[in-house]
């Protein structure tokens, strides 16, 4: 294997980290690529500042950058902003650039109207800014009302499109007990079409004695029901709102169904609790000879088959 | 290189369960000098073969196969066919024709279905007495349409023996696999609205379920021994404890930590209300104090 399909490799694996450990997953990927590269050590962490610590193999720290970035993307990595007191999503909708004047790309915070990676003003659309900050509002009123942990990041238009990406992101990471999660959600809202679309993540993996993993996607349509579109944003933000947080309370009840159907169908279809016989088995039955058999003179002691007592 | 095998096996613990065929292969090409040591220590899915002499299927894993050829456990043949496949020696190779049968109804009771096999490798010291083996058992819930559930338990006991005496000492490591996919689609529900209704009632949703991953545990003992084949009920013994408390295991981690830790990111109940709710009643005991 060569020094680019290793890369690749190590790529791949970082693109498949569970929430919160993308560090482990890097460490444990850098080591196993020692044989080639001495020791290049790259540090993210998980709160996603992405901090090179020490890395005198500028192939390994290349080569793995433009999965970090997909990974940060595509995972809703949180930052802190700075100046401020709430944290914003990297996302595809929050990217910006790369610019024409130094080719760098950056992360928009709505919510400061700033960027995230580099605080600096941007430029607002005033045409959609009371509906964008009127989402931003009730979103935040719903995080507050459903999750602990959740950040939510909403923006506007951009340039040639008509609708609005509002993006929740909530993890959880708690490696003394050896678990972690991440629940995503985005709505791509078009107030022109009265259309929504959505989508749910769910990511949990649970590590004590083994390696666990939950995996969901959701994905859901619906129109606007024209009552909710009302001449004040608030009052339109709300009610998106509302059917958002109505869709996410239905998907939540559902997967407890599925839980239920899967405990009871799928695992025990595959192993029972005990036999038929509710006993465990009489393994010298099984072995087909029974122990005293012929002390007691029962020399009929074959192989039955069944625990039948 | 004590290193990079542990390294290897804490990413496998952190991957994805699903994918633990491609990255276990991923990590063979990175290090190929780890290979050997790391097919030894990761547990994979297990293969269901057809015996071509008996017909009878059977199960591939790390235990049986020579280069790239499997044995079967009932016609004791390699697939692909290999003229000097490792075999075991004969003593042993009839205490491993009684494990398969005597494991094949324990794969039946309990399973209902599904392949087990078991495999048996002669003792490498000197005294001939201590030798080992592995206990495979697979089954496949497959679905008759794409929106039922689908699922796999692979169980892989490796087991060591050391007589002393009258009594035999026993170590087991076994792993359960376990996959459980749902998919849900809204097709099926929303065919039943008219599609030229008009409302707001065009809701469409699409989605999958994946629950998946393994569970590792050991466990040491002493049994009695009569005869060469009360090491296999011995062995019987034990994996059927094993099986059900980790069966339980796998229930509590599955159906309840992970469930328990979605309920934790996201709450059903509205936090602001309940927050509320808590704030007023504090009040209320306040003033009935006064």
């Amino acid at each position: 294997m060569d020094a680019t399909d290793r890369i690749k490799a190590a790529s791949q694996f970082l693109l498949q980290s569970p929430p919160g450990e993308i560090n482990d997953v890097l460490n444990g990927a850098v080591q196993s690529l020692q044989p080639l590269h001495e020791t290049g050590i790259l540090i993210m962490n998980a709160t996603s500042d992405i901090r090179y610590i020490i890395s005198d193999d500028d192939l390994l720290q290349e080569g793995i950058q433009p999965a970090l970035r997909e990974y940060n993307i595509e995972q809703f990595t949180v930052v802190d902003v700075p100046e401020t007191n709430h944290q914003s999503i990297i996302s595809e909708a929050a990217r910006v650039g790369p610019s024409e004047s130094d080719g760098e790309e950056r992360f928009l915070d709505p919510r400061s109207k700033t960027e995230a990676s580099d605080p600096r003003p941007i430029e607002v659309v005033e045409e959609h800014e009371p509906i964008r900050a009127a989402l931003e509002a009730a979103s935040l009123n719903y995080l507050k009302a459903h999750f602990t942990e959740g950040v939510t990041s909403v923006f506007a238009p951009r340039e040639g499109s008509d609708h609005f990406v509002l993006q929740i992101v909530a993890n959880k990471y708690n490696p003394s007990n050896f678990w972690s999660g991440r629940w995503r959600s985005e709505y791509t809202i078009d107030l022109t079409s009265k259309q929504v679309s959505g989508r749910i993540l769910i990511n949990i993996h649970y590590y004590e004695q083994g390696n666990v993993q939950l995996a969901t996607t959701h994905t859901v349509t619906f129109e606007l029901p024209p009552a909710a579109i009302s001449a004040t944003p608030s009052t339109t933000a709300s009610k998106i709102l509302a059917l958002i947080e109505v869709e996410e309370g239905k998907y939540q009840m559902s997967l407890g169904e599925t839980y239920q159907e899967m405990g009871e169908k799928t695992f025990k279809g595959l192993r029972r609790a005990l036999p038929l016989t509710r006993q465990k088995i009489d393994w010298d039955k099984v072995m087909g000879y029974k122990l005293g058999a012929e002390l007691s003179g029962n020399k009929n002691a074959l192989p039955s088959g069944q625990a039948d007592e | 290189m004590a290193e990079v095998i542990d390294s290897m096996l804490d990413l496998m613990r952190r991957l994805p369960p699903t994918r633990t065929e491609e990255n276990v292969e991923a990590l063979v090409g990175i290090c190929p000098n780890e290979a050997d040591d790391l097919l030894q220590s990761v547990d994979q899915p297990l293969r269901v073969m057809v015996d071509r002499a008996t017909g009878r299927e059977y199960l591939a894993c790390d235990y049986n196969r020579d280069g790239l050829s499997y044995r079967s456990p009932w016609s004791n043949e390699y697939d692909p066919p290999l003229e000097d496949g490792t075999v075991p020696s004969s003593k042993m190779r009839k205490l491993e024709i009684q494990a398969n049968e005597a494991f094949d109804t324990y794969r039946e009771m309990y399973y209902e279905g599904g392949v087990s096999s078991v495999y048996l490798w002669d003792p490498e010291d000197a005294s001939g007495s201590n030798f080992a083996g592995v206990v495979v058992i697979k089954k496949t819930m497959t679905p008759a349409s794409p929106l039922e559930p689908a699922g796999s338990w692979d169980s892989i006991h490796v087991f060591e023996t050391a007589e002393r005496g009258r009594q035999a000492h026993y170590k087991l490591t076994s792993t359960v696999m376990l996959h459980l996919i749902t998919r849900k689609g809204s097709d099926s529900e929303s065919s039943k609205i008219p599609a030229d209704k008009k409302g707001s009632e065009k809701w469409k949703r699409d989605g999958e379920v994946s629950l998946s991953g393994s569970m590792t545990r050991q466990n040491e003992q002493d049994w009695p021994l009569n005869d060469a084949s009360s090491h296999i009920s011995n062995i019987g013994r034990m994996i059927e404890d094993m099986e059900i408390k980790t069966r339980n295991l796998l229930q509590e981690v599955y159906f309840g930590k992970t469930r328990d830790i979605v309920y934790d990111l996201r709450s059903v109940e509205d936090l602001e209300k309940a927050r509320r709710q808590k704030e007023l009643q504090k009040e209320l005991v306040g003033f009935i104090k006064r």
